[in-house]
């Protein structure tokens, strides 16, 4: 009764890989139907992935998850991804959704209000985190008491604009996060840039602070990579100045000044930068060992630092990861 | 009515861009076509070209509008100055016909949403047409929902849109501006599961007996819209899944401490 | 746009419970409407339409101007509306709301998109003189269904309205003061009129949703028909997704409300046309 015309739009050549011809709708319609109970979670087959409004399953033998809503008797998907499976618990993993905080995550937020002894983050969330005044660390130390006075000093600790790394510490009754910096790793950031990928390429891994040693820059790189899609990558600093050690300088903590940074420093910051961005645009999980592991190709290529050419980014996607993004 | 200026429907049965009557436009459909938004895409049917995209959920800009319990959703709808082409209407910002657009897509998503996921948050639906031959509303639904789909925000259904006119007794599916012009013109949307209408819009007289065969039909393109829309978002999905497992390849500090549950 | 106070969760149980036993809060039953009432001013084309507490006031006045150049044998029907804090707290002066918005262009598209009005009539002489009518509707007050009252409100005001009586000569216009010529009433092709309904989660629909109906609903359906069982405006626009059977079923039950309500409109009329003296002796 109905036909869709597949020829191209003559104004919009690109779309070509997009247009599809009719006979194919017979195979989706066939997996559709072929999806058996006994599937979920094998393995990364095609069956294993649903779009909104697809019956998944019973709901009288399995229980709903995130991603799913219970219609009549069945498990329906509200999201596209993937189908999960823990016992009788079924979710749907999104491919691509807004950041979901828990407890303990590690995140990298904006400052974009200072209110009554709070301040408000933009975290990548789906409302503003929050960083209560007793949740910081105040020049001082960290048994420091905090006085009156701090309150009305709190803009001179973090402003409007100011990015810092903290980690989620609890959660309000509306959902909104609250964030600590209870910890000399956590803090004001500095001499470096901040990037901001999909969230669900960072994977909650064991640290998310990296270092990258020299010869990437005279002091190494740190990257740091918050689950909340915020990467921050900086100028290397030693091990013993990062945690608290030797040289610690705890009256720097809320400096806005950025320190001297050599030209190789610099150069090397915006390599992993581009690196990185190289990575995410493919949509590939960010990890510390892939990073130094991309850094060290081209490296050992000889190719020149700051910006990388496009046929090289290719060249490294084919020869690490093992992709090929030309086809 | 309105004296037509071109032939609706020949003599051989073909529409004035060559189409038979129940026949729809090409159509192309593409998602992730915004860099920075959280869901986008971009959606042609025939020479109408319609990109969504979506920000959010996230903190309101307005705080006072946040609602405790469920997320607000926002729609603007745009039109570039050179979508009209030769013939069309003038449309700018803020006109009402614009207004009405968005409040349609607004109204039309609310219940599809699942808005009480999202507390406190809001939801920005930003429709830019690019290009303008009828059908802007049915396309950009049909964008819309590709869109909230690839933003990863729990929706029920997908929701398909298509206009069906009529010329004396027969109804044709999915007008080019000129059919627009001169025929009564239904559209409607639906949840293509439940075949339930959520939208369904008529500007002009038509006898009831015609309406509800018009209906009829509207609902069964619009299912043909829905597979042909699923088959894109699986084989994209399909692509995201396989990058996101490479992984497993390379990195050992990755594999194991996959504790996302 | 100010957002208004939700009502109290307890009277939207109530109002669903009782909803659930076929009962309405004002002791309608479902597909009843509240009463129609018409109040004519002094003037004709002057008349206000009441259902239930929702006032509407219509005003149609003409004067006479240049028609379009492309359109040289067609006059003009303008309507203004424009929904101010009279009606309800909830609307800004100045600033519209996308509900307002949506009622506006409802109507527009409900009377002067179905050409109700026969606009070639309006030609006095073409490309030269036409007449231009100007529909101004008052939002008085807002108990619920506005538009409805609106349609019915513009509908009988039009109905109601006469032009004066002119005279081509030649060139030469004159127009007769209804003192001398009695005037004469508009063309009028159908009358379009809107009936709203509402719907509730697995509840039948009701018709006429007073305000807080429609505040607690789950989305509303409105249909513009004529007595000639044509549909000239349908619109559904979210809301609770509905079956094509259950829009089939609202657009029946519409064929005869609208027969019903055009015979109370023709009704009022023939009444006030009895008490009026409109004819030169």
């Amino acid at each position: 009764m109905f036909s869709v015309k597949t020829i191209l739009p003559t104004s919009t050549q690109s779309f070509s890989d997009d247009i599809l011809s009719t006979h194919r709708r017979h195979q989706a319609e066939l997996d559709a139907m072929d999806l058996d109970e006994d599937e979920f979670g094998a393995g990364p087959s095609k069956r294993n992935i649903v779009t909104p409004g697809e019956v998944i399953t019973s709901s009288k033998e399995y229980m709903r998850g995130h991603g799913t809503y219970v219609e009549d008797v069945n498990v329906v998907s509200s999201v596209t991804g993937t189908i999960e499976r823990v016992n009788k618990l079924i979710s749907v993993k999104a491919i691509r959704s807004k950041y979901v905080p828990e407890v303990g995550d590690l995140v990298i937020g904006r400052i974009v209000e200072v209110g009554p002894q709070r301040w408000r983050v933009e975290a990548n969330g789906r409302q503003d985190a929050v960083l209560m005044l007793s949740s910081v660390n105040l020049p001082g130390g960290v048994q420091r008491r905090k006085i009156e006075s701090d309150a009305l000093k709190m803009r001179e600790f973090l402003a409007e604009g100011d990015l810092l790394v903290a980690e989620v510490q609890a959660f309000f009754g509306d959902g909104a996060m609250s964030l600590h910096t209870r910890s000399l790793k956590y803090g004001k950031l500095r001499n470096g840039q901040l990037l901001s990928v999909p969230p669900q390429l960072i994977r909650r891994l064991k640290s998310h602070f990296h270092h990258i040693p020299p010869p990437c820059g005279p002091t190494g790189v740190d990257v740091i990579l918050g689950l909340n899609g915020y990467v921050w990558v900086s100028n290397g600093t030693s091990q013993e100045k990062r945690e608290g050690g030797e040289g610690f300088d705890s009256e720097g903590v809320y400096s806005d000044k950025n320190d001297d940074i050599p030209p190789e420093g610099r150069q090397a910051t915006s390599t992993i930068t581009n690196l990185i961005k190289i990575l995410a645009d493919e949509g590939i999980p960010l990890t510390d060992t892939l990073i130094e592991e991309s850094f060290n190709w081209i490296n050992q290529n000889q190719l020149p630092l700051g910006s990388i050419a496009h046929n090289d980014a290719e060249r490294m996607l084919a020869e690490i990861v093992g992709i090929d993004i030309t086809a | 009515m309105s004296s037509s200026r071109i032939e609706i429907l020949n003599d051989g049965g073909l529409r004035h861009d060559a189409r038979r009557p129940y026949e729809l436009r090409s159509t192309s459909f593409q998602l992730n076509t915004h860099p920075t938004a959280e869901g986008s895409s971009t959606v042609t049917q025939g020479l109408t070209t319609v990109q969504v995209s979506i920000f959010g959920p996230r903190e309101p800009r307005q705080r006072s509008q946040a609602s405790h319990d469920k997320a607000i959703i926002n729609v603007e709808v745009g039109v570039v100055p050179w979508a009209q082409g030769g013939g069309g209407i003038k449309r700018v910002r803020g006109d009402k016909r614009l207004q009405e657009i968005g409040a349609s897509i607004r109204q039309t998503f609310e219940p599809v949403i699942m808005t009480h996921l999202y507390p406190r948050s809001e939801i920005t639906i930003n429709v830019q047409v690019l290009s303008a031959d009828g059908g802007i509303l049915p396309t950009s639904i049909n964008a819309t929902t590709l869109a909230l789909i690839s933003s990863g925000i729990s929706i029920l259904d997908y929701i398909t849109s298509i206009s069906i006119g009529l010329y004396l007794k027969q109804p044709l599916l999915d007008l080019s501006f000129l059919e627009e012009q001169d025929l009564p013109n239904l559209i409607i949307s639906c949840l293509t599961n439940s075949n339930k209408i959520t939208l369904a819009q008529m500007e002009t007289r038509l006898h009831i007996d015609r309406f509800e065969e018009m209906l009829n039909l509207g609902l069964e393109a619009c299912k043909v819209l829905k597979i042909e829309m699923e088959l894109i978002v699986k084989e994209q999905t399909e692509k995201i899944v396989e990058r996101m497992n490479v992984k497993s390849i390379i990195s050992s500090n990755a594999s194991g401490m996959n504790i996302d549950e | 746009m100010v957002r208004e106070v939700d009502p109290p969760s307890i009277q939207k149980d109530f109002l669903l419970a009782a909803l659930a036993e076929g009962k309405r809060l004002d002791g309608r039953i479902p597909l009843e409407q509240r009463k129609i009432e018409f109040i004519f001013g002094d003037e004709l084309g002057n008349v206000e339409c009441r259902i239930g507490k929702t006032a509407v006031l219509a005003q149609v006045s003409a004067s006479i101007v240049k028609p379009r150049d492309d359109r040289p044998y067609e006059g003009f029907l303008m309507i203004n509306s424009e929904i101010g804090p009279m009606a309800s707290s909830i609307y800004e002066n100045g600033r519209s709301s996308d509900s307002e918005v949506l009622i506006t262009r409802l109507l527009e598209k409900s009377i002067r998109r179905t050409e109700a009005i026969d606009r070639e009539a309006l030609c006095i002489l073409a490309g030269e003189k036409v007449w231009q009518l100007r529909l101004t509707l008052h939002f008085l007050s807002d108990s619920g269904n506005l538009l409805d009252c609106a349609s019915m409100a513009s509908m009988i005001a039009l109905k109601h309205f006469r032009k004066p009586d002119v005279e081509v000569i030649g060139d030469e216009v004159i127009i007769h003061s209804p003192e001398e010529r009695a005037p004469v009433p508009l063309a009028i092709h159908h009358t379009p009129l809107c009936l709203t309904f509402a719907y509730f989660e697995n509840l039948p629909p009701i018709l006429d949703p007073t305000h807080l109906e429609s505040t607690l609903c789950a989305g509303t359906l409105t249909v513009t028909m004529n007595a000639q069982r044509e549909i000239c405006v349908l619109s559904k626009a979210g809301g609770t997704p509905l079956s094509a059977e259950d829009i089939m079923g609202v657009v029946r039950v519409g064929v005869d409300q609208v027969r019903e309500m055009v015979k109370i409109m023709d009704q009022a009329l023939e009444k006030d046309r009895e008490s009026r003296v409109i004819e030169v002796q």
